[in-house]
């Protein structure tokens, strides 16, 4: 039923209905959104008065050598290296599994066991393992087999610590995402593709990825928000200082608001964050949009 | 004691609570509990809502912005924006006021001088440190012992010893690496030991080019040649906990640090470990005071003027830096306070005793401001350059062309406040 069909007093049932919600979101949502699109415009340290300054605070986010420069390149490290990582692994693992190789039952529950551990503690348990002390079981391994301790943690080569980390805490998401879309294809396309001799690479290119694409382009979608806002496991390991060599766009947009009150500049990396997921999911969309197949 | 109050008395029908949030570092929070408690039997009409957490500036900082402050607070803020946008309450008329427990004398009148000096603003005092500090290197006397090693007094025997370490198996320095700020007061006094006082303090008045000057850049060349060869491998990835464990542990030999390892690594501390501090030496060639120490207060109170009872605030923080609490804090916490004589006829651990040998061997005491009134410039500027500087990935040049520039950016951003040049302070 189309809503102008509807009789005036079920209208009236669903507008109340609605409205609490809609209040709400307006108060805690929208308008703080409008108050921090208006502060970017603004130099202002959350204690005086704000002075209107127009766009300089989104020029001076994009100036050379400017701090968000260097923290969207992380963001856009943390997100493509790992992202095409956990997809791929993924994707083989969620493939292995419908294929039902021998223990897939427990590799299933295994892979996605990471996954219902908070991310803050996973980042706890990787700064444990990676630890330069006797504490720290990888660099311990790399001793025992008298090779040179290596300072994952540092700050330089922090980003590169967390690729692992993330693959592994991860891919038994996608892996569960993907499995359930796989699971959900009709046996029979399959039956009929081995009868013309396809082999299994040939029906998971031309039956299975054609089939799951809606499943894989939301996984990507996800994977490309979590990228760009990528916030707790850099302010975890590095005990909440981020230095420039670590820092990603909410991080700095956190450090800019509530560190150095430097609040105008802040929201100007918030509403800028915003956008640029904003644009990219829906580039990334339409990048990725096929004929939907049904079946 | 009581006579020391200077808030208007209250009635014995109403009680005022304050709250005071506490970084809980290495001195902990329970002498703060235990003097709040002494506090309330003194004024009954006074409740006080104590609360510490390691991380109380993460908490705080938001609350300030929300205009929902604690009375008092000790941990990192960007204290000049407070100061200059009106936020915090000047503690004058308390300092001006009579003391607790020192007969005749005001607040001011009891605490030692320089102390309040960081954090005046058009003549008015904003915070007060609540310990004392020292920056030196700290080591064990019984592993020295053993191995016949002596504290260095020259930066040629500091390396020369560090390499004696290394024969002998032992890390020289551990270092708090996730923080490479711990390296800053380092650079700062090898600095002082290279260049007079005029030089050194031209850095804290960011004097145009005074980061430029070759003794900085030797100072910042020194520090580098202490991490490339002598930090612990490793020491670069760990926190202080961490590094500070490895060397309370053996494996490492010294450890640059403040006043307040001994408190933090208490209980990792073995019962023999006969803990003592020399200052940074002196650079052999340099031109600085060899007997100057890099030293001053350390985990400042603010009042908040927005709070609810800030001049209660003021009469606690009195109250907590007066003789005899200030003499149970030295008892405790083997650690001093910004009150004059506040270890005098107390038993002192080896530790505190060698700080305070080089406190009163001392020709003066200095420390640095940079990092609460440029806090941009010093977070991220100061911070990755150092980090750098350590790993070997740029030259002490690089590090001072680097903090040259910065401060550049900050001489000519009008937005930044930047106090009158104090040049030499008067001893």
């Amino acid at each position: 039923m189309s809503p102008k069909h509807l009789s005036r007093d079920t209208k009236r049932f669903l507008w109340i209905g609605i409205l609490p919600s809609a209040l709400l979101y307006g108060l805690f949502v929208v308008w703080p959104a409008i108050n921090a699109l208006m502060y970017s415009f603004t130099r202002w340290d959350g204690l005086s008065t704000p002075v209107w300054i127009g766009i300089d605070n989104f020029v001076n986010l994009f100036k050379s050598g400017s701090d968000f420069v260097t923290a969207i390149s992380h963001n856009i490290y943390l997100t493509v290296v790992p992202g095409s990582i956990i997809l791929t692994l993924a994707l083989f693992f969620a493939w292995m599994i419908h294929l039902k190789v021998a223990g897939s039952t427990l590799f299933r529950v295994t892979f996605f066991f990471p996954n219902v551990i908070a991310s803050v503690a996973v980042a706890l348990l990787w700064v444990l393992l990676y630890s330069t002390t006797e504490m720290g079981p990888i660099n311990n391994i790399r001793q025992a087999l008298h090779m040179e301790k290596v300072p994952f943690l540092e700050s330089a080569r922090l980003l590169q610590s967390i690729v692992p980390m993330m693959v592994w805490s991860a891919t038994g998401f996608y892996l569960v995402l993907f499995l359930a879309a796989m699971e959900n294809i009709p046996v029979d396309y399959y039956e009929a593709a081995h009868l013309d001799g396809a082999s299994p690479t040939l029906q998971f290119i031309r039956i299975t990825l054609p089939l799951m694409w809606d499943v894989l382009t939301t996984g990507i979608i996800f994977l490309i928000v979590g990228g760009l806002k990528f916030f707790d496991a850099v302010w975890v390991m590095e005990n909440g200082r981020p230095s420039p060599a670590t820092h990603t766009m909410s991080s700095l947009m956190y450090a800019k608001v509530f560190e150095e009150y430097n609040v105008g500049y802040g929201t100007a990396i918030a509403v800028l964050l915003f956008v640029l997921v904003l644009i990219i999911t829906r580039i990334s969309m339409r990048l990725l949009k096929r004929e939907r197949l049904e079946y | 004691m009581a006579a020391g109050c200077h808030f208007e008395p209250i009635t014995s029908d109403e009680t005022k609570t304050i709250e005071v949030a506490l970084f809980e570092g290495g001195f902990g929070i329970e002498w703060h509990k235990d003097m709040a408690r002494q506090y309330e039997q003194l004024h009954p009409g006074v409740k006080i809502n104590l609360w510490g957490d390691p991380r109380v500036d993460e908490k705080i900082k938001p609350r300030v912005l929300r205009g929902n402050p604690p009375d008092l607070a000790s941990c990192t803020l960007p204290v000049w924006k407070l100061i200059t946008a009106g936020r915090l309450y000047p503690m004058d008329d308390a300092l001006a006021s009579p003391a607790y427990g020192a007969k005749g004398k005001t607040w001011k009148e009891t605490l030692r001088a320089g102390v309040l000096a960081d954090y005046v603003y058009e003549n008015k005092t904003y915070a007060l440190p609540s310990n004392l500090g020292v920056w030196a290197c700290w080591y064990s006397k019984k592993l020295f012992r053993e191995h016949g090693w002596d504290a260095p007094s020259t930066w040629d025997e500091l390396t020369a010893l560090c390499e004696k370490m290394l024969a002998a198996g032992i890390a020289p320095l551990a270092f708090q690496g996730k923080y490479p700020q711990y390296a800053w007061s380092t650079i700062l006094s090898c600095y002082q030991r290279l260049v007079p006082f005029e030089k050194w303090y031209a850095i804290e008045d960011f004097t145009k080019g005074a980061f430029l000057d070759p003794s900085f850049v030797k100072a910042a060349d020194l520090m580098q040649e202490l991490a490339v060869k002598y930090f612990q491998k490793g020491a670069l990835a760990m926190t202080h906990t961490e590094s500070q464990m490895e060397w309370a542990n053996g494996r490492a030999g010294m450890v640059f640090c403040g006043l307040w390892l001994k408190k933090e690594m208490e209980k990792a501390l073995p019962d023999d470990f006969e803990m003592a501090c020399f200052a940074v030496p002196m650079v052999t060639g340099g031109t600085g005071d060899p007997k100057a120490i890099y030293s001053g207060g350390g985990e400042s109170f603010f009042i908040f003027r927005d709070a609810k009872h800030p001049e209660i605030a003021a009469d606690f923080l009195k109250f907590l830096l007066s003789i005899e609490p200030a003499r149970d804090y030295v008892k405790r916490n083997d650690s001093l306070t910004p009150v004059i004589d506040c270890q005098v006829g107390i038993k002192i651990s080896s530790a505190l005793q060698s700080a305070v040998d080089a406190i009163e061997g001392s020709t003066r005491m200095y420390s640095d401001r940079l990092n609460t009134l440029y806090i941009e410039w010093h977070r991220t500027l100061v911070q990755q350059a150092q980090a750098d500087l350590l790993r070997g990935a740029i030259t002490g040049q690089q590090f001072a062309d680097r903090l040259e520039a910065g401060a550049e950016a900050v001489r000519n951003n009008s937005n930044i406040y930047k106090p009158p040049a104090r040049g030499v302070p008067a001893l």
